[in-house]
């Protein structure tokens, strides 16, 4: 919502009654602004205040589904520009296109291909999350055939024609998945409207620059069609790029008709390198959908690595992975530390000792990224927690001796540290400054 | 007016103009210089304001050869290592970079522990070796980088190089060096947007000119904390766009340090099966980070792997011609 | 069990423990109170000692240096005996002396908020009132029972539709009664809702009464003996809380009390400290303590729980709930607070886990909800709690700012009694031109203030530069390394100082400021953040707390601990909680007025998820901030100094 939490608060009743969960009118009007709670819950709004606050409350971009069921994806729906400043919501769709010119064997081939695409990282799986065909051939059986074919991947799908019959045709192997339909043009768009009403699928809209695409969006949603796909990427990539961050601006300050779409682009630059960065470059900036003919796995996984790192959602507080790190050239005799995995807090802990010259293993216990004292006062940091990690295999493997370094703020662990762990606890300095001087004096005297 | 015109945004201020290199009107000995900064808007968005000089891309030469490079890596670059002034050469010659960017690696006491004289020599034996401007990076550890690098910033005074890095902990010696000897700085911080201004108040307060300044904001790789660094040079460029002077100050990032050290990069095709050709892996994932820093508003991208270098010399330019 | 012969000098004070028992703990059986602000731990340093002969065994620490320990040093937390030992217990290793500003701060609240009128705002009503009553003795006509006779004459005076009698008083009521021939007093306490008959006295006694107001801080309880016929504050003294044995924060003294008997040791510890004082009270009053009829608190949270005896456990974890927000009235001997057997005890209410009566007792006298102009108010104690509002809305924060405005963490740093350095100037290169010592002799240390002054007067003169570190050329030989190692800023040589040490500050020690600084102001910022405003909607500043008696606000703003915002915004307002305390004793329309429009109407802000707090606090660890901008005044007189400035 573009209101503040003050105008919010204005509009409400102001009676603090709390029957909406929250302790006061103005902790509610905090929650609405960050869209942690709805209008509705407040039984006393007035009317008028409700009429002013939902015209705020319409997304400035459209979310469109394609594709049904457990693959359906959901695109758009963003409100802000930069990550930042919230975080960014939907990842794109990111996939392979293929045309509908191949023989029977290399189709197989190709959609073998698309189906590998599927990786793990971090604990999650990522892969390609829609599939694009592309009527190349210009005939409406092979398109048809073709697309059949496809759907058997079970992915959302882009049905790329030139001609809304062709489309058509190719719908009826599919219509119950949803597909994307691609793409309405000025000359056409009336032909498409109708297809894409009849089968109740969203419609891409294309033309040669940010004004006219626009436009024919304008045109096509007073049709009828809700659920439209800006194809911003027509052109070169600079073009793109500059189109798809002018949308985006637009969109959000409500300042144009028609850009308020999820954006797409089919990259089709033949020198894979480019390709691939071109790919990149519209997952940063801000597509909904990225088409891509290229289906190698080292080319593919970089894409897909970049979406999931930018639509993490960065209030989510800065975390290093809870795991035993180790700094300098460390022997089983090396010093142990303990501290949080919050990254301010393990950085600086790493950068005094790394300074100390005293090779050291630090453990990083997982406070969900909470500094060591605000861990320890909210139970985060806890004797139990750093003696099951003390126990684990990970330290006994690596660590000879029984002595564990704590830091001097949850000196009061010590003692159920030691009885849960049975390891010797020592109380490091409260000030990670005091490291270097601790593990060259205390440590080396024990 | 077109949709263009209606999105630009009223900004206050620009990046500014900072140049590597001293050429013989400057009283140098190069032959090309790079001249980065002067961005007035967002990335490669013209509509919103002036773009920025250039965007350079460096390619990385140790002044020993590297130990544990992976394979892929290794082999494109062949036995140029061997030596930091072919290295450097072939950078140039054969790969295109705009820039050297040497690592002094074997000056750190656990590698070799090079005396500043030695490290001074192979500065000039790369200056002799190429034309273009030179990037001279220390050893990373404070005490010794003090005590190499000014004995670098000497034997290469008057070349305008950009030398690194200094932190809120330990820029004075470096300061001092660098205004005598009339080169550049770069300023390192830990992700941290007040900590890399913090460098920069504390370094300008010194008398160092704002532009000859670059920041190096630690750089994350693809899949290893690259949303971190992106959204910190995000948010750098609007603080400098919004007339924030001390945040508009070039950007550098070490794209092919970072990248090579993911797994994604370095593993063979048994280590990590299902990820694709092993020698192109590391050299995808190399250019995907840079393409998406490039988005992120960077000035200066050290590369490692020659095709990546060359690859995305390519992407500047195709983003770069509307 | 062997035991051993443990001596204290200068004391010449022996006690016998055994093998393995720490200085520590000896002394405390000798009676000795040594500085123990960790708890034991072994982490704080100021419980230094020296062992002047005999046996003993030691854990290592930081704290001493080989040279330290060759003469004799040692942490009393640290070290056990083992063997006949003599120690030394150096005067600054001592605890006690009452802070001198209970009285200044009575004084010097009634001097700033002169506009409250202590109470006259809120009609007179207080928790226990005395009436006396003429009874008409009982006849054939007008037989009604005792009890009922006395509240028929009760309601004379006041419409009091519900009342109650406990069994004890009703039993001693006939007698009482006939004896003082149907004269007689009846002492009345409101008991949310309904009035209680808390005794029945003979005679008009209506003309003493008098009821105790507390504020029972982490650090400090202060205390008003008040007579509540008129309303004046008779008597004020105050004590350091001595629950700081087992815990120097909340945190801390939560977790003690999740052992077994922590609680209750708890809860003893404060009632003894508060008896302490309100005898003391009665005595320099000249006031019989029969005649002290209630009890006031306020109190952060966890302080109320300890005093009630609540389990506060729940308090420290997510999602962080107390026991009660809202403590009934109960009678004082409940939980062992000593003054007229039937008197009545109660606290303010609390707001959330952080935020208690203590604060809602500050909004309630600067009456921040009483004008539609937006105030923000700063209570700088240990655990540093923020309002920000007005008459329409109220926020709150904790910025758990850290001991260092109270001088912990600081090597020369201490608490605002005897020897502590109040003010200071300092000229060129750091030279103190001028300073306030507490009690006019030589100084022993640095309070908060002193340190905001000394800080901000070594970044006027160029000693330290914004990031806090030393300037070598400018410090010139007043930079001197100290005993550990560490270069320090000498701002009294050992020739001027009490103990013959110098006083002086090192990089951490100003870092440890800077910290605590950067949390308050950014604990500010957010909440002004989290209503889309600035500072520069702020119209009044409010700084609360004991140690803001002395606070240069000028010094405060230089550093960036309060906003540079035209002086006359700021008021140092003192003990706020104390007279808050005595308003809602005096009147429960105090008490009602807090419960509607203070507490309802509080919205608790929790910093630690606050996402920008986590990403800009760094910002605000610059001196004054990174962003000089936001501090013109100081920019300009940063300019001015250095001539033309090479930089912003």
């Amino acid at each position: 919502m573009a209101l503040k939490a003050l105008d919010i608060f204005k509009l409400l009743p102001k009676t603090n009654c709390k029957k909406c969960g929250c302790p006061t009118c103005l902790a509610f009007a905090m929650k609405l602004t960050t869209q942690k709670a709805t209008l509705d819950e407040c039984p006393d709004v007035s009317e008028d205040a409700k009429a002013q606050l939902s015209g705020a409350a319409a997304p400035p971009i459209r979310l469109v589904a394609i594709g049904a069921g457990a693959a359906k994806i959901e695109i758009g729906g963003e409100t802000v520009m930069f990550r930042h400043e919230e975080s960014f919501y939907h990842p794109p769709g990111i996939g392979v296109v293929l045309p509908d010119n191949l023989d029977e064997d290399d189709l197989r081939a190709r959609i073998a291909a698309v189906k590998a695409l599927s990786f793990v990282r971090v604990g999650m799986r990522i892969g390609v999350t829609v599939v694009g065909v592309e009527n190349v051939s210009g005939d409406a059986a092979a398109f048809a055939s073709t697309v059949k074919a496809v759907a058997s991947l079970e992915l959302p799908m882009v049905l790329i024609a030139r001609q809304a019959a062709h489309a058509e045709a190719a719908l009826a192997e599919c219509a119950a998945a949803r597909p994307l339909i691609h793409a309405a043009t000025d000359a056409d768009w009336q032909e498409y409207v109708r297809v894409a009403k009849s089968a109740k699928c969203p419609l891409a809209v294309t033309g040669p620059d940010l004004d006219s695409v626009a436009a024919l969006a304008v045109q096509v949603r007073k049709a009828g069609i809700e659920d439209i796909v800006l194809d911003l990427g027509a052109g070169s990539i600079a073009a793109g790029v500059e189109a798809m961050t002018a949308a985006r601006r637009l969109a959000l300050k409500r300042k144009a008709d028609g850009v308020g779409f999820p954006c797409m682009a089919v990259v089709r630059e033949p020198d894979p390198y480019q390709n691939v960065s071109d790919c990149c470059a519209y997952v940063a900036k801000y597509a909904g959908i990225v088409l891509t003919p290229l289906s190698g796995p080292e080319q593919i996984a970089p894409i897909l690595t970049l979406s999931q790192n930018l639509y993490t959602d960065p209030r989510k507080p800065v975390q290093v992975e809870a795991k035993l790190y180790s700094v300098g050239a460390v022997t089983p005799q090396s010093p142990l530390l303990v501290t949080t995995n919050f990254s301010l807090t393990y950085y600086t802990v790493q950068s005094e000792v790394e300074a100390s010259r005293v090779p050291t293993y630090i453990g990083v216990i997982d406070t969900e990224g909470t500094s060591v004292l605000t861990a320890f006062a909210a139970d985060k940091l806890s004797s139990e927690k750093v003696a099951a990690f003390l126990m684990s295999a990970e330290v006994s493997e690596a660590v000879s001796h029984r002595k564990v370094i704590i830091p001097g703020y949850v000196a009061a662990m010590s003692g159920s540290l030691n009885e849960d762990s049975g390891w010797e606890v020592l109380v490091g300095p409260r000030e990670a400054s005091a490291l270097s001087k601790y593990l060259k004096t205390v440590w080396q005297d024990t | 007016m077109t949709l263009l015109d209606t999105a630009k945004e009223r900004w206050s201020g620009t990046i500014s103009t900072l140049t590597i290199g001293a050429d013989a009107a400057a009283g140098g000995t190069r032959k090309s210089v790079v001249t980065v900064g002067g961005a007035g808007g967002l990335p490669f968005a013209p509509f919103d304001g002036a773009p920025p000089h250039s965007i350079a891309v460096a390619m990385e030469v140790w002044d020993c050869p590297p130990e544990d490079w992976p394979r892929s890596l290794a082999d494109a670059l062949g036995d140029v290592v061997a030596s930091p002034a072919e290295w450097a050469k072939a950078c140039v010659e054969k790969w295109g970079a705009d820039l050297i960017c040497l690592r002094l690696a074997s000056t750190h006491p656990d590698q070799g522990d090079a005396s500043p004289q030695e490290a001074a020599a192979t500065v000039r034996s790369v200056l002799e070796a190429v034309d273009v401007p030179l990037i001279i990076w220390g050893c990373d550890l404070p005490d010794k980088d003090n005590l190499v690098l000014s004995v670098c910033s000497q034997a290469a005074a008057g070349e305008r190089c950009l030398l690194g890095t200094v932190t809120e902990d330990n820029y004075k010696t470096l300061v001092a060096s660098c205004l005598a000897d009339g080169h550049c700085l770069i300023g390192l911080s830990p992700i941290d947007i007040n900590i890399a201004k913090q460098v920069n108040v504390l370094v300008t307060d010194m008398g160092f000119p704002l532009d000859r300044l670059v920041m190096y904001q630690t750089t994350g790789a693809l899949g290893y904390g690259l949303e971190y660094t992106y959204s910190i040079q995000e948010r750098g460029r609007l603080a400098a766009l919004g007339n924030d002077r001390l945040m508009g100050v070039p950007v550098i990032c070490m794209v092919g340090q970072e990248a090579w050290r993911a797994k994604e990069a370095r593993a063979t095709s048994e280590e990590l099966p299902g990820w694709g050709d092993e020698g192109e892996r590391g050299v995808y994932w190399e250019i995907a980070t840079a393409t998406a820093l490039l988005q992120a508003g960077s000035d200066i991208l050290v590369m490692r792997h020659p095709k990546a270098a060359q690859a995305l010399k390519t992407t500047i330019d195709r983003l770069t011609t509307v | 069990m062997k035991t051993y012969a443990v001596t204290f000098q200068p004391d010449n004070c022996t006690v016998r423990a055994a093998a393995g028992r720490s200085i520590l703990d000896a002394a405390k059986a000798a009676g000795i109170t040594i500085n123990n602000v960790c708890g034991g731990d072994g982490v704080c340093g100021k419980c230094r000692v020296v062992i002047r002969a005999g046996k003993v065994t030691a854990k290592p620490t930081m704290f001493l240096n080989r040279h330290d320990i060759q003469r004799g040093a040692a942490l009393a937390c640290q070290t056990y005996v083992a063997g006949d030992v003599v120690v030394e217990v150096p005067p600054e290793s001592r605890t006690g002396g009452i802070p001198h500003l209970a009285h200044e701060d009575a004084v010097r609240f009634g001097k700033v908020c002169a506009k409250i009128g202590e109470g006259a705002t809120y009609p007179s009503s207080p928790l226990v009132r005395k009436v006396f009553l003429e009874l008409p003795q009982p006849t054939v006509e007008d037989s009604l029972a005792d009890q009922e006779r006395l509240y028929r004459s009760v309601r004379k005076h006041y419409d009091l539709p519900i009342m109650q009698m406990g069994l004890s008083v009703l039993r001693r009521l006939s007698n009482t009664l006939r004896r003082c021939n149907w004269k007689a007093t009846a002492l009345l306490g409101s008991r949310g809702g309904t009035v209680e008959v808390v005794d029945v006295e003979p005679g008009n006694t209506a003309a003493t009464n008098y009821g105790v107001a507390l504020d029972i801080g982490t650090t400090t309880i202060v205390a008003h003996l008040v007579d509540l016929t008129n309303g004046e504050t008779i008597a004020a003294n105050a004590r350091y809380n001595s629950q700081s044995a087992f815990g120097e924060d909340v945190i801390a003294r939560i977790m003690y009390a999740g052992t077994a008997d922590g609680l209750s040791v708890l809860q003893d510890t404060v009632v003894s400290d508060i008896n302490g004082l309100i005898s003391a009270l009665v005595f320099d009053a000249g006031v019989r303590l029969a005649d002290v009829t209630c009890v006031v608190c306020a109190g952060n949270t966890t302080m109320v729980h300890l005093l009630l005896g609540l389990d506060p456990a729940h308090i420290r974890c997510d999602p962080y709930v107390p026991c009660t927000l809202n403590p009934p009235v109960i009678r004082a001997a409940e939980v062992g607070i000593t003054i007229g057997a039937r008197g009545l005890l109660t606290a303010l209410p609390c707001v959330a886990s952080y935020v208690g009566g203590d604060v809602l007792a500050d909004v309630l006298v600067t009456e921040i909800t009483r004008s539609e102009e937006l105030s923000l108010l700063i209570d700088l104690g240990t655990n540093g709690e923020l309002v920000l509002g007005n008459s329409e809305w109220l926020m709150c924060c904790s910025a758990s700012a850290g001991p260092s405005f109270e001088g912990g963490g600081i090597g020369c740093g201490m608490r605002a009694t005897s020897g502590a350095v109040e003010w200071l100037t300092l000229g060129e290169g750091g030279r103190v031109v001028g300073c306030g010592v507490v009690g006019g002799e030589r100084p022993l240390g640095l309070c908060g203030s002193g340190l905001i002054d000394a800080v901000a007067g070594l970044l006027s003169a160029g000693c330290i530069d914004r990031a806090g570190h030393f300037v070598a050329d400018v410090c010139g030989p007043r930079l001197q390394k100290n005993d550990a190692g560490e270069k320090a800023f000498i701002l009294f040589p050992g020739e001027q100082t009490a103990l013959g040490r110098d006083i002086a500050l090192t990089e951490a020690d100003i870092s440890n400021l800077i910290r605590s600084k950067g949390s308050v102001y950014m604990a500010a910022e957010c909440l002004l953040d989290h209503v889309g405003l600035t500072f520069h909607d702020v119209r009044n500043v409010y700084i609360a707390g004991g140690f803001g008696n002395h606070l240069g606000v000028e010094q405060a703003i230089r550093i960036g601990l309060l906003p540079d915002l035209e002086r006359s915004i700021f008021q140092v307002v003192g003990n706020g909680s104390v007279l808050g305390a005595k308003m809602v004793m005096l009147s429960e329309h105090a008490l009602k007025y807090i419960q509607d429009n203070i507490a309802s109407a509080m919205t608790y802000v929790e910093l630690s998820t606050s996402h920008k707090y986590m990403n800009e606090y760094t910002s605000c660890l610059f001196l004054p901030h990174t962003d000089i901008e936001r501090f013109p005044s100081v920019a300009k007189a940063t300019r001015l100094q250095n001539g033309s400035g090479a930089a912003e």
